[in-house]
């Protein structure tokens, strides 16, 4: 077995990461973007400072939750930046639990060996805004390539595996527009999902002070991300 | 034929003329307890001291003279009833009086403490709102609290609760039974019938009408017990009446029920009525052959087994309303809806996308309660934790369901950490403790018994005269049928004491954790069988009783509770954990903990509860399903409940998800949190210290990266 010990972070069971399954949830260290609300910064800035979970104990934890689990999503951080990733969902399987990641769809090269290989239930995407240079940049923190982008969103909306679009979103950086257009890119079947940013734990302090969108606000823009398709 | 004078009265007044001459010719005036202002009186201490002690004249006739010479020598112009009493107490406990001195004591509020309690806030119990009519209540406990444990229990009894060693529960409502689950079918078949009530209301001929005789009855019977008033199977006993209704008139009258209970904050007390309501999916068993009642209070022709249909109807309405939330979005806090997890539920048509549905509405609103009734168990729920299962003779009366009337007379509740700061390690020490623990709490059920009996004895002229009223030739409360419930607070802290670890830390101090619950159902089962009453073990839901417990302990056992406590002893946020809950703030997952904490529920007859704290996260409906199935077939556990948080805002009114500092709409300060507490919703502003200190620790499930 290769060494496997990036993994930062262990929920057992948890009822909001996988759609209509209760699930573990693990969590890679390190990731390629910096999106300035992150709320799992600690993961992406300074991993390294973090404790790892070693996989026997988790495996040792999940094995007793088999019949109660209906998977295990892999989360970050960016997990596909994992060279190990592979492995581990391999392993995950191996123990009997359907695999699910979470990836920003940087890396379409991992993603597309992932679902040749057959290793992945679901995958859920973060599509940080309308596939606009300026405005993704701006959400990611980084200069992001969006024809890899691109041909994730396409990868994972011909996979023929459960998936789901999703964007954390927040005033300044989102106009009903953008989600409009947003909503439009991802094509007609595709389940997607926008998070209100939470602003408890922003990863730049100059968003210290900035809110999420109101309720009623956000609702409206639900309301907009479904309805728009293609 | 004339008014004949009471025996008494005629005789006090020929006392009086008697006596006239005697009194002294004192220039003072007294103000007496009834309202009047009365020339000084010599022989009334000696009337009183004779009528409510057993001292005998002449020692009567002394202590009022030395009373007199006091009072003389004061040069008072006016004095007060209750100032001469205690003198006269004084004197008494000079003499070494002492049974007399207790007899002829006074009960009753000071001065200063009636007007703190009129301005300010009682929050030993959060569902008291504060107004004239909460204080009202808040007083009359306290009178009625110093009665019982004066004149109620006996003295080691009534010692052990001022101690902390236990908790005699609502003790204010000593005149009432505890709390009590009924049948729909009581109201349908007899109609509104109750003692003392003006108008006499035959038997309803349409829902609406039914639903305001139900409401009716709730109030009424929330005035003759002191807590939860539980309804069984409401949404099979309405359906005879839905058939002509649309599904529009079903939602209206689902609406209606709930904001029906949810605003009976104007009665006693100014308390909502404390209520719950027992909701099947499918046609239970022991009511598919059950002849239905219908409009007028007639038999329709058919079995409840035929109106699956509608009763489905209406607990879906039911659920959409709760879904909905009150005008401003928030969870309605009554009545809470107890969903039964059957076999049968699983068998019955439809019931994914019910259990969706109302999982929807845990993830959303949290009402839901999952009841998981396994194997042929059959049960009622009401309270925080309150279920009354149902045995061969109660499944007899469901053929005739308005006999279906269940109560528990009393509670009372032991502290578990205080044994073990006592049994030093000790096991034989420990488990005898308890022993006699347990043996004093029966002592008190049987006191209690013997006052309620006594009450009883007075019928439909006494006191509970509405209890007592007997249209199906029983009593409507059927003493006989009474349960006593033993609950516990602290078995985490016991057991942390005891064995240096808590619950949840290792197998083997959950195992101690067991053998103790164990040990009080078995000496529960012998203590009935000795003396004929159905004793049985219940989660209390200790709302104030686990901060009540903490605070004495701290005083008497300081060391050893510091060593143990929960909470925050420097802002005095300290509480024991409730019942045989693990550590609220344990990182446990919410499977670990229904399952760990549900091997302890089989022990507990009288129902046990989970609870998930979910905080801010909304989760999946179809997750929460997937787990309420999982729990139901992969453990023991009673019952799970998911509690979200909420912030209201004081300013725009609206509801938001989570705790927050401010408001998610418009940003004021203004706000109040909205919860769980123990069993049931209400606004966090009202909570006591203990329960504040608990929710900060409440573990919600969300992941902490761990620094090295």
């Amino acid at each position: 077995m290769k060494k496997l010990d990036n993994i930062k972070g262990f929920i057992e069971s948890s009822f909001i990461d996988w759609p209509g399954r209760s699930c573990a949830v693990l969590f890679l260290g390190g990731c390629n973007f910096r999106c300035p609300f992150c709320h799992n910064h600690p993961l992406v800035q300074n991993p390294g400072e973090l404790v790892s979970y070693p996989l026997e104990e988790i495996l040792a934890r999940l094995r007793p939750l088999r019949k109660w689990l209906g998977g295990v999503a892999v989360s970050g951080g960016e997990p596909t930046l994992d060279p190990n990733l592979p492995e581990l969902l391999k392993i995950l399987r191996g123990e009997g639990f359907p695999t699910k990641i979470d990836t920003n769809g940087s890396r379409p090269r991992v993603l597309a060996r992932l679902l040749a290989d057959g290793l992945l239930e679901m995958v859920a995407m973060d599509v940080k805004n309308v596939l606009v240079t300026d405005k993704y940049e701006r959400c990611a923190g980084v200069g992001v390539d969006l024809d890899e982008i691109r041909k994730s969103i396409e990868l994972i909306r011909k996979s023929g595996i459960a998936h789901e679009f999703r964007m954390t979103v927040l005033p300044h950086y989102h106009s009903r527009d953008d989600i409009i257009a947003w909503a439009a890119c991802l094509g007609n079947d595709s389940p997607r999902k926008l998070q209100n940013y939470d602003p408890r734990s922003p990863m730049y302090p100059n968003l210290a002070g900035a809110k999420g969108f109101s309720p009623d606000d956000f609702a409206e823009l639900e309301q907009l991300a479904y309805t728009h398709r293609t | 034929m004339g008014v004949v004078m009471p025996l008494q009265k005629a005789m006090e007044k020929s006392f009086k003329q008697v006596t006239r001459d005697d009194s002294t010719d004192l220039a003072l005036f007294v103000r007496t307890s009834e309202e009047d202002i009365v020339g000084w009186k010599r022989q009334r201490i000696v009337d009183a001291l004779l009528r409510e002690t057993f001292i005998d004249r002449d020692t009567a006739e002394r202590i009022s003279i030395d009373v007199e010479k006091t009072v003389q020598t004061s040069n008072l112009k006016t004095v007060t009833g209750p100032l001469i009493r205690e003198l006269v107490n004084a004197r008494l406990l000079e003499l070494g009086l002492e049974e007399a001195r207790r007899m002829h004591t006074r009960l009753g509020v000071p001065l200063y403490d009636v007007d703190h309690l009129l301005v300010q806030h009682n929050k030993e119990n959060a569902n008291v709102p504060h107004g004239p009519e909460a204080t009202n209540l808040t007083l009359a406990e306290g009178i009625k609290k110093e009665y019982a444990l004066l004149h109620v229990f006996t003295t080691d009894v009534a010692d052990a609760h001022l101690s902390g060693d236990l908790h005699l529960h609502d003790l204010g409502f000593i005149d009432r039974p505890y709390c009590s689950g009924q049948s729909l079918e009581y109201v349908k078949k007899f109609g509104l019938n109750l003692p003392n009530s003006l108008a006499l209301a035959k038997p309803a001929k349409h829902a609406d009408v039914l639903l305001a005789h139900m409401v009716k009855f709730a109030a009424a019977l929330q005035s003759h017990f002191a807590g939860a008033i539980g309804w069984d199977a409401v949404n099979l006993f309405f359906a005879p009446y839905l058939e002509e209704m649309s599904d529009r008139e079903v939602k209206q009258l689902a609406q209606m029920l709930i904001y029906e209970f949810s605003q009976q904050a104007v009665a006693r007390g100014g308390q909502a009525i404390f209520s719950d309501i027992n909701v099947y999916w499918e046609v239970p068993k022991h009511f598919v052959d059950v002849p239905a009642i219908g409009p007028g209070g007639e038999y329709t022709g058919k079995t409840y087994g035929e109106y699956e249909k509608d009763a489905q109807r209406f607990a879906w309405a039911l659920f959409e309303v709760y879904k909905e939330g009150d005008g401003a979005g928030r969870p309605f806090f009554f009545p809470k809806p107890l969903v039964h997890i059957t076999e049968k539920f699983f068998k019955t048509e439809g019931h994914m996308d019910f259990l969706h549905h109302i999982c929807e509405v845990a993830s959303l609103k949290g009402n839901t309660y999952f009841v998981f009734d396994r194997g042929d168990t059959a049960k009622i729920s009401e309270c925080c934790r309150l279920s009354f299962k149902l045995d061969a003779s109660d499944l007899e009366d469901a053929k005739e369901p308005w006999r279906m009337r269940y109560s528990a007379l009393q509670n009372v509740t032991i502290n578990l950490p205080r044994l073990a700061y006592k049994a030093k390690g000790d096991d034989t020490k420990l488990f005898t403790l308890l022993t006699e623990r347990i043996k004093l709490a029966a002592k008190g059920h049987e006191q209690k018994k013997k006052f309620i009996e006594k009450l009883m004895g007075l019928g439909k002229g006494g006191p509970l005269a509405m209890l007592a009223m007997d249209l199906d030739g029983n009593s409507y409360l059927r003493l006989e049928r009474c349960s006593y419930l033993m609950g516990m607070v602290g078995l985490n802290e016991l057991v942390k004491v005891h064995t240096g670890e808590e619950l949840h830390d290792s197998e083997e101090s959950l195992k101690f954790g067991l053998k103790v619950i164990a040990h009080m159902n078995i000496v529960c089962n012998k203590m009935a069988e000795q003396l004929g009453m159905k004793f049985v073990l219940e989660q209390t839901p200790a709302e104030s009783t686990a901060y009540r417990f903490a605070k004495l302990d701290m005083a008497h056992h300081p060391e050893e509770t510091a060593r143990v406590i929960q909470g925050d002893m420097e802002s005095g946020e300290i509480y024991y954990t409730n019942s045989t809950l693990f550590n609220v703030g344990a990182k446990m997952n919410p499977i670990a903990r229904v399952e760990k904490e549900g091997l302890l529920h089989p022990l507990i007859e009288a129902g046990s509860i989970t609870h998930v704290w979910l905080g801010e996260a909304n989760p999946d409906k179809k997750a929460l399903a997937d787990f309420v199935i999982k729990t139901f077939r992969h453990t023991n556990n009673d019952q799970i409940a998911f509690s979200p948080e909420f912030t209201c805002c004081l300013d725009c009114g609206k509801t938001g998800r989570g705790i927050t500092e401010t408001c998610r709409y418009c940003g004021s300060a203004k706000i109040d949190g909205i919860t769980r507490i123990t069993g049931y919703f209400t606004k966090i502003s009202s909570w006591n210290k203990g329960k504040l200190g608990e929710l900060h620790d409440r573990y919600r499930n969300e992941e902490r990266f761990v620094r090295k």
